[in-house]
């Protein structure tokens, strides 16, 4: 089989930070392990293998493995990615992971992601909000919609709330209280579809103000270290221009 | 610390547990739900290819009905399914979604005009009416008679649980996540409530419900390679059968998806078949019409999985350093189907593989995907055998699977069986049933006892690791209890997994610490792990035939003289080292759609007498009746309507009804 | 609550436009100072072109084209509403400012581990702006208080014998970094660029950034470099006024 490409098998060292905030004793450290490299290994096997034959404590997240659930978000050698989607080929013979900043540390590289999107889906209201949901008559034809529309909501629906925006965002790093390109992505999905009855003023209110998109300094590390490749500069520069013409 | 009490308690956030809990909620009632991990992180997400429904609105559609569905699903199911059961899924299924639709799923619309598609190898072009434009459209799926499996470009699960989610938050449900219910607290009558465990402090908290709803998801994680999401684990079955009085249905019918990246076991879509990709063996052969002259690629799964062991041990196989496999092609679809309809594939592909599938072969085996059976419950999804305990989604058997789901079935069942179970209980919980009578006393007993369960599992001075015990199970299991099964292999997978049990009392950990601690989770899920493990061999073991999924090389024919049976497992005493098993018949002669041969597949089974003779009073029936319309034959047959909450029984209106 | 929630509820309440207003005046103001910069620059440098040029350019914005003769005082005018308008700027930049050391800390180890071009190049704009409140109010200040020192020698004597090289050189660096900088935010932070499109325009903005801010600095180097030679020679006689060569 030639397309996995065969490589040099080589000693990987890993820089872990390992803190245990329920420990009243544990200090944040970097603690290193080494690990034998194989094929098509990715974070999520290396960190595994860590854990089953060095540290049964270690501490991360891990749900689909497959970069489709977003749940191991977390920096490695300085940015923030999914960590089961990248391959350790792909980095150097040493690498640092660090927990995801910006969210609440749970214990190493596991952070409360779900909490923070909980938190900012309240706060944004990121559903369609449409006076007769409870009541649609599920036995009519369903209301059409322009296919291209569809495709369009669905390209700004992928965001999987993985958390690297908000690790990526210097803003967000400062404003505890800034909502990141993933809040303000996900009000344009809404705002774009046709079953969402609010209008530009009620999304002014969510975010018209500088934790909402006036906020945004338009540093881009949202756009580039988004997993999803999510249209996140274009959709805030859409917002910033819809909402200043409220 | 103090109970939490709540009028309903949903053990699991994925699709299936957050619209019961939504149904629920609308009724009025207090809810809580409990998951592993954030809701929108729960397995539901991975769900790619679509949801099945007939609508009708495409070409590849027109037609489509519930009658169709019904018997694709039965068909699929190898008679396993209950047969009601089917019927209240495919009447629902399209109500399903477009209730959906309406909350703000971004389902894939018909495009009206001139389209190319890839159909057994060859291009083709098709038309849509005008009149479909905009509304839902459905791609092919293996085992239909239609394309019926509705989507959202290949991200449907996640768009699905999304707005699942969002409309969750907006009825103000409030979700616990990372907590783990590892008990059921019952009397040995009624169940009300869960001990839970925090993952993040591993402090206990106890919730007290009238209702309680396990909707855990499956439990592919039994095995070392499949598809599933690391938390698929199949917790909340264990509970319910650690419970004593629940019972698991139909365990031993474990799926195989055909297309499971080689060798990680990440899935790429059954879409990738149903939009025209082909499997090619190591020579570059297209070896399905082979086997299957009638349904090719696009078989059922467990048909087409068993093919492709098949020809790989024939020797076909392409070797690679990681072992033998084959391939999917997609590469005839072109660059602009795969990075729009398929584009999480390529995505997968390209992080995964480094290959780009526009160009590249895809190396593919089949992996552990799906658990049809789960914990057992009625028509409305209440546990038979223990008040107040419901289930719903993949941790239940329902059993409109029977021993072979079809693809883009089961995101229907959740979302079906949600807005049923959701109103199920409602109703119960507005009952007298439904009344709150335990007494905190006993919600304490249980929360001590867990407490007590946990100290001494981290204060074991044993030698062995969870770890380690762990992964010997899933080979075990993946070895031993795959998709070519026999009594020798399945004895001998019986032994090491009690072997694996009893060495299981030994684990030891390394710390204690407090907070997270995945060393004492692994030690104590094992235990769970390995009982639901032995419920599926030691039922493999019993089923001396071929049903679905589940495939004895000793007993290659489908047996319905002796097997058209469901399998009941439970565990009444805990210190009994292997489960019961007891068999629930299926009855023939009250079945709209009697055995037979399902369309592709082996044709040669045991036919039960009742077959013939159920064919025959139906047969009778309908001449004496007369002309009738579609409906009111079904009526005949098989009255199911009774069965669906009230507020589900109307029809359902398609593109070209002629009366309105 | 429960159904009540599944609908929206409504929210009428008064709009506060103040946050937009000020995100656009800052947006704007930044970009008259752009403009005004990058045409300032062409001016300054008309001694390039020597020094009757430079005299011609210094009267014209004296007015003396059109009012047949020079008003200094137009020069302080103009100075003083662009000292207006930087200040303006500032004080709406310096609301995205780290407000406090917890967020200059966070701020620095979050630059420093992305390795991210365009963080960095915020945070440099960041420590530009700060500089250029200093060394453009103090340049503005010059020009506003002595409108009448501008000219080929006046100038070059500031530059020299005045050590205003010492503010000139940082400055011209710094403004142009700045404002290259800004100028391609700017364009992200507003510009309609389609999703598919956003890559390959951001590479041109930024490529042509590049360009402007290395063209700027050449030319704003040679011009310095050449008051600073008129400076040196003028050194001697500093304080005297030129007289064009070519008497009307
Ligand atoms: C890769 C993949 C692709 C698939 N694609 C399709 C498809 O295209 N079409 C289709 O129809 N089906 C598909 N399926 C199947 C389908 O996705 C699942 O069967 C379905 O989503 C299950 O939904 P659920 O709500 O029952 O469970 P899940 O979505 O798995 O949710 C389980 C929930 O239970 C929680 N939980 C578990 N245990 C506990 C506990 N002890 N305490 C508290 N909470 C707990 C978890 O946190 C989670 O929230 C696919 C499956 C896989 C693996
Ligand atoms: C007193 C001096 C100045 C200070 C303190 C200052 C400060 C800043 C800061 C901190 C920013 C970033 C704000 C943000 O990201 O939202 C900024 C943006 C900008 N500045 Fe300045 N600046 C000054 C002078 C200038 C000058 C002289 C120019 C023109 C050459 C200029 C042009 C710009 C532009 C175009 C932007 C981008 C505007 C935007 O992002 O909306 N600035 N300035
Ligand atoms: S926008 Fe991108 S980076 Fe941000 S949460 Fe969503 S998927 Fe992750
Ligand atoms: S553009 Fe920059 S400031 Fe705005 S959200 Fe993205 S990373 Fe944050
Ligand atoms: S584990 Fe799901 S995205 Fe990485």
């Amino acid at each position: 089989m030639d397309n996995i490409p065969v490589r040099q098998h080589r000693t990987l060292t890993i820089n872990i930070l390992r803190h245990n905030p329920a420990d009243g004793d544990s200090q944040p450290r970097l603690q290193a392990f080494e690990v034998d490299e194989t094929d098509a290994m990715t974070l999520f096997i290396a960190l595994n293998v860590i854990r089953e034959e060095q540290d049964p404590t270690l501490t991360f997240d891990f749900v689909c493995r497959a970069g489709i659930c977003g749940s191991c978000g977390m920096i490695i050698n300085g940015r923030p990615g999914l960590a089961c989607r990248t391959l350790t080929r792909d980095l150097p013979d040493e690498f640092t992971l660090l927990p995801l900043p910006g969210f609440e540390l749970i214990a190493d590289l596991s952070v409360n992601t779900g909490k923070w999107m909980r938190g900012m889906a309240e706060r944004l209201e990121t559903w369609v909000h449409a006076s007769d949901l409870a009541g649609v008559d599920l036995d009519q034809m369903e209301q059409p919609m322009d296919p291209h529309l569809a495709e369009q909501i669905y390209e700004l629906e992928r965001c999987i709330e993985c958390g690297c925006c908000i690790a990526a965002c210097g803003t967000a790093q400062m404003r505890d209280d800034f909502v990141g390109a993933v809040g303000l992505n996900q009000v344009t999905r809404f705002r774009l579809d046709p079953r969402d009855q609010r209008d530009d003023s009620d999304f002014y209110q969510l975010v018209g103000d500088d934790s909402g998109v006036f906020g945004c300094m338009t540093l881009l590390g949202c756009e580039d270290m988004c997993p999803k490749d999510l249209p996140l500069a274009t959709q805030i520069a859409f917002l910033r221009r819809r909402m200043v013409a409220v | 610390m103090s109970p939490i009490v709540t009028d309903v308690l949903v053990i699991g956030g994925g699709l299936a547990g957050q619209r019961a809990a939504i149904g629920a909620r609308r009724r009025g009632l207090d809810v809580t739900v409990l998951s592993l991990v954030p809701a929108k992180r729960s397995h539901s997400a991975a769900a790619q290819g679509g949801m099945q429904a007939s609508l009708g609105n495409c070409l590849g559609g027109a037609g489509d009905n519930e009658d169709l569905h019904f018997a694709d699903t039965v068909r699929g199911s190898d008679w396993g399914a209950d047969q009601d059961v089917v019927r209240m899924f495919a009447h629902m299924a399209p109500k399903a979604i477009r209730e959906l639709a309406a909350w703000g799923v971004p389902w894939s619309r018909v495009q009206k005009g001139e389209h190319q598609i890839t159909e057994d190898g060859q291009k083709k072009t098709i038309r849509e009416a005008d009149a479909a434009h905009g509304l839902i459209t459905s791609r092919n799926f293996g085992g239909t008679a239609k394309w019926r499996a509705c989507y959202v470009s290949d991200g449907t699960g996640h768009a699905m649980l999304y707005t699942m989610s969002n409309q969750a938050i907006a009825a103000g449900i409030p979700v616990h996540e990372r907590m783990e219910a590892i008990a059921l607290i019952h009397d040995g009558e009624r169940c009300c409530g869960a001990v839970a465990r925090n993952l993040m402090t591993g402090e206990l908290q106890t919730y007290l419900a009238r209702a309680t709803c396990v909707a855990s998801g499956g439990f592919g994680r039994i095995y070392r390679v499949s598809t599933n999401a690391v938390i698929n684990e199949g917790l909340g079955a264990a509970l319910a059968l650690e419970t004593g009085l629940a019972r698991l249905g139909n365990m031993e019918a474990v799926q195989f998806h055909p297309t499971g990246i080689f060798p990680s076991g990440i899935l790429v879509t059954e879409g990738c078949r149903g939009d025209g990709g082909l499997l090619l063996d190591g020579s570059g052969h297209r070896f399905m019409p082979d086997y299957e002259p009638e349904k090719r690629e696009l078989a059922s799964r467990d048909v087409v999985s068993r093919r492709m062991e098949e020809h790989i041990a024939a020797g076909h196989g392409a070797s690679s350093r990681f072992g033998e496999h084959l391939w999917l092609d997609i590469r005839l679809l072109g660059r602009d189907h795969i990075n729009s309809k398929l584009r999480e594939v390529s995505e997968i592909c390209h992080y995964f593989l480094g290959i780009d599938p526009a160009e590249e072969l895809i190396p593919v085996r089949p992996a552990q995907h799906y658990s049809m059976g789960g914990i057992r419950t009625d028509r409305t999804g209440q546990c038979p055998s223990l008040s107040g305990l419901f289930a719903v989604g993949e941790a239940a058997c329902w059993d409109m699977h029977g021993f072979n789901r079809l693809g883009g079935n089961s995101v229907a069942e959740t979302v079906v069986a949600g807005m049923i179970v959701g109103e199920t209980i409602a109703d119960y919980c507005e009952s007298d049933q439904g009344e709150l009578t335990l007494s905190t006393a006993l919600a304490a007993d249980f929360q001590a006892r867990e407490a007590a369960r946990l100290r001494s599992i981290a204060t074991n001075p044993g030698a062995e690791k969870a770890v380690e015990l762990t992964r010997q199970m899933q080979q075990i299991m993946t070895d031993k209890v795959g998709i070519f099964r026999s009594a020798e292999r399945l004895e001998e997978a019986v032994a090491g997994l009690l072997a694996l049990q009893s060495r299981a009392s030994r684990i030891g950990l390394s710390s204690a610490r407090k907070g997270p601690n995945p060393e004492l989770v692994a030690a104590y899920r094992l235990p769970r792990m390995l009982k639901l493990a032995l419920c599926v061999a030691c039922g493999a073991l019993q089923r001396t035939e071929s049903r679905g999924a589940h495939y004895r090389a000793d007993y290659p024919q489908r047996n319905d003289q002796q097997w058209l049976q469901r399998t009941l497992t439970s565990w009444p005493e805990q210190d009994q080292e292997q489960p019961t098993i007891d068999y629930e018949p299926l009855d023939i002669m009250s079945m709209e759609l009697p055995p037979g041969w399902r369309g592709y597949g082996a044709r040669d089974f045991i036919a039960h007498p009742d077959s013939e003779a159920r064919q025959a009073q139906i047969d009778a029936l309908l001449a004496q009746a007369g002309p009738l319309d579609a409906r009111q034959r079904q009526a005949l047959l098989m009255p199911f309507e009774h069965f669906l909450p009230g507020i589900y029984r109307g029809r359902n209106q398609r593109l070209g009804d002629t009366d309105g | 609550m429960g159904a009540a929630a599944l609908e929206p509820k409504p929210m009428r309440q008064k709009i506060n436009r103040w946050p937009a207003r000020l995100d656009v005046a800052q947006s704007l103001s930044g970009l008259l100072l752009v403009l005004f910069i990058w045409g300032h620059m062409f001016f300054e440098s008309s001694i390039l072109l020597g020094k009757d040029a430079m005299l011609w350019v210094t009267r014209m914005f004296e007015g003396a084209h059109l009012l047949g003769r020079p008003y200094p005082v137009l020069v302080s005018v103009a100075a003083a509403l662009v000292l207006a308008l930087v200040a303006l700027h500032a004080l709406l930049a310096l609301r995205k400012f780290p407000a406090n050391y917890r967020q200059y800390h966070r701020l620095n180890r979050h630059v420093s581990a992305m390795r991210h071009l365009d963080t960095t190049a915020w945070y440099i704009q960041v420590i530009t702006g700060f500089a250029l409140f200093f060394l453009a109010s103090a340049h503005l200040l010059v020009v506003l208080l002595q409108p009448e020192n501008i000219g080929p020698y006046a100038s070059s004597d500031r530059v020299w014998s005045g050590r205003f090289w010492l503010l000139y050189g940082p400055l011209l660096l710094i403004v142009h970094l700045h404002a290259g900088i800004g100028i391609y935010r700017l364009c992200l932070k507003w510009g309609p660029f389609p999703a598919q499109r956003l890559g390959l325009w951001r590479g041109r903005i930024k490529l042509a950034a590049y360009c402007i801010v290395a063209f700027y600095l050449c030319l704003g180097t040679a011009s310095l470099v050449t008051y600073m030679r008129i400076g040196a020679q003028h050194a001697p006689y500093a304080g005297e006024r030129y007289a064009p060569e070519a008497v009307e």
